[in-house]
């Protein structure tokens, strides 16, 4: 067997194209040759000619039917042109490799390999990115293993306060504190209704606080539990327009427990016009005297 | 004549003409009338023979003896603090012979021979001290706060400057237990911080070692069958008489090559 990977494509790909004389394609060798192929490709460092070959090598293994190694070839692929900066086909390959671990019954790995897509791209196309770590955490909960889906989330969130899309990344919080629920995870639970507070709070976005404060707090163990106090006593300090009082509570070690994109937002608290909030009351008292008198 | 003779010549003739002693007589005769003044003197005898006794007790080696005067004095003081609001009582009843302002005048003395009794000094006071110089807890100086509030007379001007000065030591030592605490709290919302993502990640690993249980328990058996059978076939592979069989061949094949190169 000649190890020139040039020479073992081609072999292959004579294997494989149906021509009078041959009337089934040999898969088997096809893909042995395939794999040799990119294997030498990749030491070599030809990363477009090995990232093919898998490829190639994939679909070899996907007619042999056993999607197991073909996920797996799709994922040295798309690993590939992560190296080469295709970022769509870093994406595309690794949706298609997240097909066939599913079609193999194993949610597990094909969430692993859609979250793998997402870092890689989430620099370069981040909504992308949130697309697929939303897919992988959709895939997990499915299967019933959310625990797994906590790390996503996470990253998930992450990538939303870079986009400073902060509703999102809120809302990102609060499914994981879902996630956390149904496992019991507690404290990463109360963690998760905390940072989501205090992301709404760095928004700007008080009365979003407040109502997030009061949802969770349907949860008793919430209530009394240290990140529930905390999150009522900023958002008291916050209605009371007490700056230092928010600027204590930031450095206070129940925030120094979250996330670090977290503790970013924590540290610039508090943003905008806190006295306003005060102000906007007190006019509301007065319009309400007026009205009664 | 001897010195008794004239000591006994003397009070004699004392005694004949105490009558002519003015002094003396308006004493017994206002003494002998009025049970307020006759009290008064009593109260203040008492008083100055405990005040003696304090004195002694400056003086006194021994220290079962300290405590036992001491006792003494509170004891004495006490019963005369008794005292005192009979003879205010007393000092308040009108007595003929005496004039308004001297009627007042009674009542002033009276709250003096009270102070007078309270500030005998009996011991209470010099038994904290030593405490207090020595130790740091913060018992003995609440105590010696109360003493402290109580009174501001010369006699403990000394004690109020080392109270002062204890008050502040404790202050500061609170002071810094406190930042200690605080510090330690901390440390301790880590911990608990860790334990419980702790407790969630071996949560999480609990299904997962579960599954590698069982799939290593069906590899295993796999692996026992496959070995079982793999054992069947050598051993029907080495039989004896296909060993047998390969050493004649091998023979053959020795004996032709020997006669080809002979």
């Amino acid at each position: 067997m000649s190890s020139d990977p040039d020479k073992l494509v081609a072999k292959a790909d004579k294997l494989t194209k149906l021509t009078l004389t041959r009337w089934s394609a040999d898969w088997r060798n096809a893909t042995l040759n395939y794999e040799q192929a990119a294997n030498a490709y990749r030491v070599a460092k030809k990363y477009e000619k090995a990232k093919d070959a898998f490829e190639k090598a994939s679909k070899g293994q996907e007619m042999l039917t056993s999607p197991w190694d073909a996920a797996k070839h799709m994922e040295s692929a798309a690993a590939l042109a992560k190296e080469l900066g295709n970022w769509n086909d870093v994406a595309d390959l690794y949706r298609r490799a997240s097909e066939l671990y599913v079609e193999c019954g194993r949610a597990q790995p094909a969430s692993d390999a859609l979250g793998k897509a997402a870092r890689a791209v989430e620099d370069h196309l981040p909504d992308v990115a949130v697309q697929l770590y939303t897919d992988a955490c959709s895939l997990l909960e499915e299967d019933d293993k959310d625990q797994m889906a906590f790390d996503l989330y996470r990253a998930l969130t992450a990538v939303h306060i870079k986009l400073e899309k902060y509703t999102d990344a809120a809302a990102a919080l609060l499914r994981l504190g879902l996630a956390a629920d149904k496992c019991n995870a507690s404290n990463s639970q109360f963690k998760a209704y905390l940072s989501a507070i205090v992301v709404y709070l760095y928004a700007n976005d008080v009365k979003a606080a407040e109502k997030c404060y009061n949802d969770c707090s349907q949860i008793p163990a919430f209530l009394g539990s240290d990140q529930g106090r905390c999150g009522s006593r900023l958002i008291s300090a916050y209605s009371e327009g007490n700056v230092e009082e928010i600027k204590r509570l930031a450095q206070s070690s129940t925030i120094t427990h979250l996330d670090h994109a977290i503790i970013k937002l924590g540290r610039k608290l508090p943003t905008g016009e806190v006295t306003a909030v005060k102000a906007g009351t007190e006019e509301g008292e007065g319009l309400d005297e007026d009205d009664l008198t | 004549m001897s010195v008794i003779d004239l000591i006994t010549r003397v009070d004699s003739i004392c005694r004949k003409f105490d009558k002519y002693d003015v002094d003396k007589q308006a004493e017994l005769n206002v003494s002998g009338d009025d049970a307020f003044a006759r009290l008064y003197a009593v109260v203040e005898a008492e008083l100055d023979s405990t005040i003696e006794k304090a004195e002694s007790v400056a003086s006194a080696k021994n220290r079962a003896a300290v405590v036992a005067i001491n006792a003494e004095i509170r004891r004495t003081k006490a019963r005369l603090l008794d005292e005192i609001p009979k003879l205010q009582r007393l000092a308040m009843k009108k007595v003929r012979g005496l004039s308004r302002e001297e009627l007042e005048a009674r009542s002033d003395l009276v709250s003096a021979l009270k102070d007078r009794i309270a500030s005998v000094p009996d011991g209470t006071t010099t038994a904290a001290q030593p405490s207090s110089n020595g130790g740091a807890s913060a018992s003995t100086g609440i105590k010696f706060n109360s003493n402290y509030d109580g009174s501001f007379d010369s006699d403990y001007f000394q004690n109020t400057e080392e109270t002062d000065r204890f008050r502040q030591e404790y202050e500061m030592r609170k002071m810094k237990q406190d930042e200690g605490l605080d510090v330690i709290a901390e440390g301790l919302d880590t911990l608990k911080d860790m334990a419980h993502d702790m407790n969630e990640e071996l949560e999480r690993q609990v299904p997962l070692v579960d599954e590698i249980d069982e799939k290593v328990d069906k590899a295993s058996s796999d692996l026992r069958s496959t070995n079982v059978r793999l054992k069947d076939t050598v051993n029907q592979l080495r039989s004896s008489r296909n060993f047998c069989i390969d050493i004649i061949l091998l023979c053959l094949v020795l004996g032709i090559a020997a006669y080809l190169y002979k």
